[in-house]
């Protein structure tokens, strides 16, 4: 299947707002945070060609969000927030392309890793990931991921 | 103990890499540590930085038994949630051990959160090694939640030859 990847714009956020309601959570400011003076993201659109379209007439059917990390012990990072393909169009490369975008740009900035997350029970995604050679961090080194939101947020930037 | 909390200077970095360094060692991984005080002022003081810090100093009568008065810090960069918007990311957080206990590792993570919350940032994320057990408590006191645990997250990681790879296969533009 024909398809092709490239960065997004102002222009795509109403798709990739559509495409993250799919899998069920509300999105955030994604005009004024991904393309105003600092970016707190970057995005890269798969898209299809018109006679491909979605029943809906949807072209642009998978998208990738990243942003610059930092390690430091390694220095320069990437961490890929999403990774999503429409259904009907996975199982085509459209996936892996993505996050081989998302390698590619990160070596370009002079970056050493590639990090994101994965949910423990999502198997297909966590075979897809080793499959293509990461490694789990967690599993492997034991770091836990923590978060502090809301009261608790609010009760530490007050201290 | 009087101690101040402020951002960081360019000037700043050969400490934070001598911290650095000892927190590689609290953590048993001495040998991961790649970049030196060189990287840091490169990209925490270029025009988008890719992270900011904050130093915890001591005046010159509290200084270490080697003579240094920066005796922690907090390496922290903005990061993304789709979900929930602007977040703040702490990659570190270090007291060197003669200065603990007296709330500057809460200093240095406060200051931190409240820099976020200036920016709207809506949470506040790090990592923790699975056997620290007193950084986990610490961060369980402050009302963190460990999402490994109780959701199932697992960071995953390419680098290496294996990152290489990865971007080798890209669909050429």
């Amino acid at each position: 299947m024909d398809f092709s990847i490239r960065a997004a714009n102002l222009d795509d956020c109403k798709d990739i707002a559509r495409m993250i309601m799919v899998s069920g959570h509300v999105r955030a400011h994604l005009e004024t945070d991904g393309f105003s003076k600092n970016p707190f993201f970057h995005g890269i659109i798969a898209e299809v060609p018109e006679q491909h379209r979605t029943r809906e007439g949807h072209t642009k059917i998978g998208y990738a969000l990243y942003f610059y990390s930092y390690s430091s012990w390694k220095g320069r990072s990437i961490y890929m927030e999403d990774l999503y393909v429409m259904p009907e169009f996975r199982g085509k490369g459209v996936g892996k392309a993505l996050m081989s975008k998302v390698a590619q740009l990160a070596l370009a900035a002079g970056c050493h890793q590639l990090n994101f997350t994965v949910l423990d029970w999502n198997k297909p995604s966590m075979d897809f990931y080793l499959s293509q050679g990461c490694f789990d961090v967690t599993s492997s080194l034991g770091y836990h991921c923590m978060r502090c939101e809301g009261e608790a947020l609010e009760h530490l930037a007050q201290l | 103990m009087n101690f101040k909390i402020r951002r960081a200077a360019k000037e700043d970095c050969k400490d934070i890499s001598r911290m650095i360094m000892e927190l590689a060692v609290y953590e048993k991984m001495p040998d991961q540590v790649k970049i030196s005080h060189e990287e840091l002022e490169r990209d925490g003081f270029c025009q988008n930085p890719f992270f900011e810090c904050l130093v915890a100093e001591v005046p010159e009568e509290h200084k270490s038994n080697e003579g240094f008065t920066i005796i922690g810090y907090a390496l922290y960069f903005y990061t993304y949630s789709t979900w929930k918007g602007r977040a703040v990311y702490v990659e570190d957080l270090y007291v060197m051990p003669e200065f603990r206990g007296n709330g500057i590792g809460t200093g240095l993570l406060s200051k931190a959160a409240e820099i976020g919350k200036k920016k709207q940032c809506v949470r506040l994320q790090l990592s923790v090694l699975n056997w620290n057990t007193p950084s986990r408590d610490f961060y369980a006191g402050k009302g963190a939640q460990d999402l490994t645990v109780t959701e199932g997250w697992h960071t995953i990681r390419f680098d290496g030859q294996n990152l290489d790879k990865l971007a080798n296969e890209a669909p050429k533009d």
